[in-house]
């Protein structure tokens, strides 16, 4: 019976503290945006492929230009 | 001698040899159909050119690997020069603590993974641009970059060249509020979840002891346990629940949540006095059970309302709201909206947004205004124009008369209807509520009877049995769980759907007008025959560059580089153009026209046959020779005839009303066997068309926007698809990104079997509610049953909802 007092306290404290992570989580505003980072997580082996090519503000207009 | 060299090209041999190559391949970029070259990738029009090669030019070709569909690219070409303006700064950037800059941004056309990946490389693109993030479902991109080395305009002409045109984000503080709303809904959903998960576990172990021998001590620390769990956590879940309840208490209208918050109320109520009596029944689990599903199920279906407004609100968000007002001495002031009155004339630079409806007063230019009808050409204003709030003056500075303000804009009447569109009730919630308010009366009086009949403790005990049997969880629960799987599933399969509303007037059939151009064919003219030699590509190219005509769009994709540059270059509206490229004069246009100054004799066979396979010839002329024939068609979709089949099964009479040539439309109908057709509709026709058509009865628009938006909102059940301007998405109940009849047929059967699937959740609720009400009246239900029965009932919805026939993918 004192087993059972001592393990529920400690479930419940478990549980409490889950709920407390999930506030904080909500409230930090971790899960404002539930729609991008399941499709960012997929492309994360790519940022390594892309190589850096520098585009300078001349680049730019170049490219505006040839519209 | 250049010019001698390059006519020697046009011997009759080389014109033989490339006709036959003349093909139609995809677009390199999106996929549809483009003229193929015989060097390099094809296009289908000057948009996709410009950003396959900015992305390939900026080493992301991986892009084409990891993005989910393949959607037609717009670009503006824009300079954006006016992100550079301090007053610009001021208003939409941020400055860092470290130095940097964040600036929050509006990007168009985020679809998918590809898309996010491609914004987000930024900083490894451009210099200077330490973050770019972006959040799909808002459209919106914070960028922190270092103003030094990177100014504003070149991160955002850098998006637009990826085919994300950029505008400053204005909806920062409707956002926050949202914000909170948002955060409080889903921290009640997860209080609601852990309580239960906890609650359920509880139950386990007092069920077990029911069977088994438990101590009494260890069954009163279950119960106590639960109780402190229950009572705090269901209390602070639901009050969003017991609120409307009262609310309907107060204003005498029924609602589901008045039954719902007095089942969860005397449950919380006597399961706690039953805690404390240390006897009868406790209800704890079933409730927090009831709670969460309900939670669950209204945040998924508040969710999509909320992210069709929020979409509808980004107009707002893209109307300044402030304005440069010029006085009557001359004198020019920046005045925020709210102090802007009708008549008052307003000076718009080059690069912003009309933050009124107006007319041009003086000045010519050329205003953006995709955002609104979905065209994504500039369209040209002069004095007299109208221009409207949200989209943006292009070339040069005008000035305008003020002639609608605010909410009497066409933006916003938009915003209105589609926040009108989002809070209204379907037919079967608010049969739902009906049902509730009978309901509230009959267990009431029940309850009363009860107690009367049994008298004493004994009435109570049964009288409380009853008001927390017929707890209607599973009536609650009937329509939002069903939704919620249809809205899920049709999600996947790339169909919007705005709310069981929306998915009620598509299960009704009627009429289904069609306009013809995007959802039957594929939806843009293009060029698909080539006669003729492929060196005169790159000139025709330059100098339909220049034009903005949809069909001069078809023809500046057929060459693949844009070295060639066209001078004097004449419109001659309607018929053609003329211009030099290379020291060699042409004259590209419709063959009538060009008959006039040319022999078109060369070039008469390959004429004849274009225009037998009923395509629109196009004649070129290379220094007064005729020298190529061109076929442009915009062709019909794979799989548009059987879809049609698949309506007129389920009940609809498809028609064609479209804006095209009354001869098009007809070719389109033969070829779809003989659908009843319409051409040369205005948009003022097929409002009224539709709006006749709706009061005899149901009527499914189906548009892709440019003139369509008001249309949409008139029909009953509106559908835009793919490629759709913005307002016509809002505007419509339903947007598929699927621009294809047939999806049409799978969303209409979809919705059919949802409603049905409503139905019969509705019927096993209130049978389960009057079985276990009788039981309970008549004493003759154990506690345990009553107990079992309640997650039962909406267990029993659930499992029915998920295993609805609606918008399964086909095996």
């Amino acid at each position: 019976m004192t087993t059972l007092y001592v393990v529920l306290i400690l479930a419940l404290g478990g549980a409490a503290l889950a709920v407390a992570a999930f506030v904080w989580s909500v409230r930090s505003g971790q899960l404002d945006d539930l729609d991008t980072p399941p499709r960012r997580m997929l492309l994360d082996e790519l940022a390594t492929r892309a190589p850096a090519v520098a585009v300078t503000r001349r680049g730019a207009d170049d490219a505006a230009a040839t519209r | 001698m250049e010019a001698a060299l390059a006519s020697d090209d046009f011997t009759p041999i080389a014109v033989a040899a490339t006709a036959t190559t003349a093909a139609t391949v995809g677009c390199a970029h999106c996929g549809l159909p483009a003229a193929a070259v015989d060097d390099g990738p094809a296009f289908c029009c000057a948009g996709c050119a410009v950003v396959h090669r900015a992305i390939r030019g900026a080493g992301l070709d991986a892009y084409y690997d990891v993005r989910e569909r393949a959607v037609a690219a717009r670009t503006t070409g824009r300079g954006y020069a006016e992100f550079d303006d301090d007053a610009f700064a001021r208003l939409h950037t941020r400055d860092r603590a470290d130095g940097a800059r964040t600036a929050t941004l509006y990007l168009e056309d985020l679809h998918c993974a590809g898309c996010v990946w491609l914004v987000e490389a930024t900083p490894r693109v451009v210099d200077g641009v330490r973050e770019a993030r972006v959040d799909i479902g808002r459209g919106r991109c914070d960028v922190v970059y270092d103003p030094a080395r990177a100014p504003l305009s070149t991160i955002a002409a850098h998006l637009d060249r990826l085919g994300h045109p950029a505008h400053p984000y204005r909806g920062a503080e409707r956002d926050a509020a949202r914000r909170a709303d948002d955060r409080a809904a889903l921290t009640r959903l997860g209080v609601a979840g852990a309580a239960f998960g906890n609650l359920m576990l509880i139950a386990v172990a007092l069920y077990a002891g029911l069977f088994q021998s438990m101590a009494s001590d260890e069954r009163a620390l279950f119960r106590w346990a639960s109780m402190l769990i229950a009572v705090p956590a269901i209390g602070y879940a639901a009050l969003p629940i017991f609120r409307t309840g009262l609310a309907a208490v107060r204003s005498r209208r029924a609602h589901v949540d008045l039954p719902l918050a007095i089942g969860l109320l005397v449950g919380l109520v006597w399961g706690s006095a039953n805690v404390v009596r240390d006897r009868g029944e406790i209800y704890f689990d079933s409730l927090s059970m009831l709670t969460f599903l309900l939670l669950v199920s209204r945040w998924v279906v508040g969710r999509s309302h909320r992210r069709a407004a929020a979409a509808a609100e980004l107009l707002w968000a893209l109307t300044p709201q402030r304005a440069t007002r010029i006085d009557a001495d001359g004198t020019t002031s920046e005045v925020p909206l709210e102090a802007i009155a009708i008549g008052d004339r307003l000076a718009v630079r080059a690069g912003d947004a009309f933050a009124v409806d107006g007319v041009i007063a003086s000045g010519a230019s050329t205003v953006d205004a995709a955002l609104l009808t979905g065209e994504a050409r500039p369209v040209a204003i002069e004095t007299g124009t109208a221009v409207f709030a949200g989209t943006t003056n292009l070339t040069a500075p005008v000035e305008v008369i003020a002639t609608a303000l605010g909410e009497a804009t066409r933006v916003g009447a938009l915003v209105r209807r589609v926040e009108e569109l989002s809070t209204r009730k379907a037919p079967i919630e608010r049969l739902v509520d009906r049902v509730a308010g009978r309901f509230v009366v009959v267990v009431m009086t029940v309850a009363i009877l009860t107690i009367i009949a049994w008298g004493g403790a004994r009435g109570v005990e049964h009288a409380m049995a009853l008001l927390i049997v017929t707890c209607p969880c599973a009536l609650a629960l009937a329509t939002p769980l069903a939704v919620t799987v249809a809205l899920g599933r049709a999600g996947k399969a790339g169909v919007l759907i705005k709310g069981a509303d929306a998915l009620e007037r598509l299960a009704h059939p009627g009429r289904c007008v069609l306009d013809k151009t995007g959802t039957l064919t594929v939806g843009r003219p293009s060029v698909v025959t080539w006669a003729g030699p492929d060196t005169v590509r790159p000139w025709v190219a330059a100098i339909e560059r220049a034009s903005a005509h949809p069909v001069a769009r078809a023809l500046a994709a057929v060459a693949p580089d844009d070295t060639a540059r066209a001078t004097d270059v004449i419109e001659d509206r309607g018929h053609g153009v003329r211009g030099h490229v290379d020291g060699h004069r042409l004259a590209i246009g419709a063959p009538a026209w060009l008959a006039g100054e040319v022999d078109l004799t060369p070039i008469e066979a390959d004429l004849t046959a274009i225009t037998s396979r009923g395509e629109s010839p196009i004649a070129v002329a290379v220094d007064g020779v005729a020298t190529v024939a061109i076929g442009i068609a915009d062709p019909l979709r794979p799989g548009a005839a059987a879809a049609l089949a698949r309506l007129r099964a389920l009940g609809w009479q498809p028609e064609i009303v479209s804006g095209d040539h009354p001869a098009a439309v007809a070719a389109v109908a033969a070829a779809l066997g003989g659908l009843p057709a319409r051409g040369g509709a205005s948009p003022e026709d097929k409002l009224a068309y539709v709006q006749a058509a709706a009061a005899r009865g149901p009527v499914a628009m189906v548009g892709d926007g440019v003139n369509d938006a008001a249309a949409l909102a008139a029909a009953t059940c509106g559908i835009a698809v793919a490629g759709a301007a913005d307002v016509a998405i809002e505007a419509a109940s339903v947007f598929m990104r699927t621009p294809d009849v047939s999806a049409i047929a799978d969303t209409a059967a979809g919705a059919q079997a949802t409603l049905a699937t409503i139905r019969r959740n509705l019927k096993l609720s209130l049978v389960y509610n009057i079985a276990g009400g009788t039981l309970a009246v008549t004493g003759l239900i154990h506690p345990l049953v009553a107990a079992l029965m309640m997650p039962l009932s909406s267990l029993t919805v659930l499992t029915s909802s998920l295993r609805t026939r609606a918008f399964r993918t086909t095996p």
